[in-house]
């Protein structure tokens, strides 16, 4: 987990030199590396095409932020990965261009679409509580991803982080809701189209929406300036859920378990042979820049 | 699958080619826009929806169905066509289906009403429930961007049903979420003389069901299984609200038959038909029909096999023997019990064989043979 006090220089709006060292530091020390852009190297390949998922559902107040998306994207043509083979994706075209992100398919930079251009897959992928289709943009056009997400309480599930941000792969997460989304969660992140190209997370926790989530409500962000780098979504979403609670107990808020809000998918996934869900076996290593 | 030629595209391409009927038997009668009426990729028309709840931050809770979903700004409850936009829930399927049709009216299975008559049937996208055994699931599971839909306001699907000769039915996906647009469909249809009736899994709220049943003439619910453990792992629902909307429906002097699809080692056993059929009765009384279909292998289904013939005649037998009047087989043509019989001198009164009518032996709803009433809605 890697804070810098000025990386929200007002408001919602991110300080890019400070992201910038902070994607340095954390890309570092997760690969082992001397800097961020070696670190990069061991998660992505140049002539790959990489995509970004992000998560835009609740506006530019509370999406992945614009400025850390670009600053990977400089990272990444860096290590020859243009833009043209960076896909940035969500569910939603309206999603990403609410969230501050333009819609480009052919100019310069990123390219940028929601799913709902390319569509999804024929045929759903059968789980064993339910079947999706696969977004078009992850199965043919992606060949890794950078999973992207915000740090944010959730009213169904208790918590979203990386292993919610995947319901923005499928067709129907609507259908995921049930029972605090306990094991569809679990399940979507088993698809091997989702395992096996996800390669880093960089979650989003500069500004958490700490409670009324995953909308905006004013007053809900709590500024926190972190970005928590992992290559485990489970051990990610440990990490944003300890990160999460210790901002509600600053607002005086509730331990989510006691409003009957813990994020039992954690948990489920840990099981399901996701990553590690057990806060002692995960090392996490704390910078400041 | 042909590489870059899709079951859509095939289906699409089917209905301008007028291969659509001829598909419709095999695809469970998912029915097809041509392509000049598609409006594949458009934004759905909002339209204001009806049951529901304003709460804090703009957040609403929908009372259409059991699920009775919170739904945050800018988001969709489980079924995917009703939206919350700023506080104000609307409906984005309101005159918009994506599948039309005309059907016999025994496809449905309606056999107490009307028989040999036609129906014009039609669906939108979404469904409140997710049955892994759904064979219309490319348009129940998916939402209003999804698939192509037509703009076809109430009074257009009336004035289309009268000239059809035909009754207007809303089936194949779930008409809970777009009750809405049922209600207003059927009034338009009444004023021109045309019935209306529903298909539907009858995961309803008791309110918008008795709503409903003031302006329909028929329904049809799939009695999907007769356990809460069958709904929750297979159907993403409850049985108790379906019961309950099943008993709201009898009440409203609605007609009313049942259907419960038989799906091996899932819902289909004697304990479970018994307590059903013993439920029926008592419940509902002996003249509500139930029909026993065939299930064959769909969607998320695929490694369960069809309904042995053995099976539906088995649970007919059960349900006979409980005292229910009217049982049925479905998706069997040419065995017994597509047949109905007069409970009194057991005389066929309508011989049927598949979707097609042979005979009717009727006077005036009452049997031909030894004047029996036979329960029903016959002319």
């Amino acid at each position: 987990m890697v804070r810098a006090k000025q990386a929200l220089s007002h408001g919602y709006d991110a300080d890019r030199g400070a992201l910038r060292a902070m994607l340095g530091a954390g890309l570092a020390a997760l690969a082992g590396t001397s800097d961020g852009l070696s670190g990069l190297r061991r998660y992505f390949r140049p002539g790959q095409t990489v995509g970004l998922k992000i998560n835009g559902l609740a506006g530019r107040n509370a999406a992945t932020h614009v400025e850390l998306v670009d600053e990977l994207s400089a990272l990444l043509r860096q290590m020859d990965i243009g833009g043209h083979q960076q896909v940035v994706f969500d569910r939603f075209a309206s999603d990403l261009t609410a969230s501050g992100f333009a819609l480009n398919e052919r100019g310069d930079g990123y390219r940028c679409t929601g799913n709902d251009a390319l569509g999804y897959e024929e045929e759903p992928a059968v789980m064993p509580s339910s079947a999706s289709r696969l977004a078009r943009v992850l199965t043919e056009r992606v060949d890794a991803v950078l999973n992207l997400p915000v740090l944010k309480q959730h009213m169904l599930s208790g918590m979203s982080g990386a292993l919610k941000n995947q319901f923005g792969c499928i067709h129907n997460p609507n259908k995921m809701h049930l029972d605090k989304c306990d094991p569809y969660i679990s399940e979507v992140n088993a698809l091997p189209a989702i395992r096996q190209k996800q390669r880093l997370i960089v979650m989003d926790a500069l500004r958490p929406v700490v409670d009324n989530g995953p909308s905006y409500q004013p007053g809900m962000g709590e500024v926190a300036n972190a970005l928590l780098f992992a290559v485990d979504p489970v051990a990610a979403d440990v990490v944003g859920l300890e990160l999460l609670e210790e901002l509600r107990r600053k607002r005086g808020l509730p331990s989510l378990d006691k409003v009957d809000l813990a994020p039992t998918h954690i948990a489920t996934s840990a099981r399901m042979g996701l990553g590690v869900g057990e806060r002692g076996a995960i090392d996490v290593v704390f910078i400041e820049v | 699958m042909m590489k870059g030629f899709s079951r859509r595209d095939f289906v699409r391409g089917c209905a301008g080619s007028g291969c659509a009927l001829a598909m419709g038997a095999s695809m469970g009668g998912l029915v097809l826009l041509s392509p000049r009426q598609a409006r594949a990729g458009e934004t759905p028309r909002p339209h204001p929806a009806r049951f529901w709840k304003g709460l804090d931050n703009k957040r609403v809770q929908c009372q259409l169905c059991p699920k009775q979903c919170l739904v945050e700004d800018r988001e969709r409850g489980f079924c995917g066509v009703r939206e919350n936009r700023g506080g104000e829930y609307v409906t984005l399927v309101w005159g918009q289906p994506c599948a039309v049709h005309v059907d016999p009216i025994e496809k449905k299975p309606l056999f107490h009403f009307l028989p040999g008559s036609r129906a014009f049937s039609l669906a939108t996208a979404g469904c409140n429930l997710e049955c892994k055994c759904c064979q219309n699931w490319d348009i129940s599971q998916s939402r209003p961007e999804e698939v192509d839909w037509q703009w076809m306001p109430p009074e257009e699907v009336a004035r289309r049903a009268k000239a059809e000769g035909a009754c207007v039915t809303f089936t194949y996906s779930e008409p809970i979420v777009f009750l809405e647009y049922c209600i207003d469909t059927a009034i338009a249809a009444h004023k021109l003389g045309v019935r209306t009736t529903m298909v539907s899994g009858g995961s309803g709220e008791v309110e918008p069901m008795k709503e409903a049943c003031k302006v329909l003439d028929a329904v049809k619910i799939d009695l999907k299984g007769f356990t809460e453990d069958y709904y929750r792992k297979l159907c993403k629902g409850k049985l108790a609200p379906v019961l309950k909307t099943i008993e709201t429906v009898r009440q409203s002097g609605v007609w009313l038959e049942l259907v419960h699809l038989c799906i091996p080692g899932a819902n289909d056993g004697e304990s479970e038909i018994r307590d059903m059929c013993r439920w029926v009765k008592t419940h509902l009384g002996a003249d509500v029909p139930l029909h026993f279909t065939r299930f064959s292998p769909q969607y998320q289904m695929k490694n369960v096999p069809p309904t042995p013939f053995e099976t539906l005649i088995r649970c007919r037998d059960i349900a006979q023997a409980e005292g229910l009047h009217y049982v049925y087989t479905g998706n069997v043509p040419g065995i017994e019990g597509e047949n109905t019989y007069c409970p009194r001198c057991k005389k066929v009164v309508v011989a049927r064989h598949g979707f097609h009518v042979e005979a009717v032996d009727l006077k005036a709803g009452h049997c031909a043979f030894c004047g029996q009433t036979i329960p029903g809605i016959w002319s």
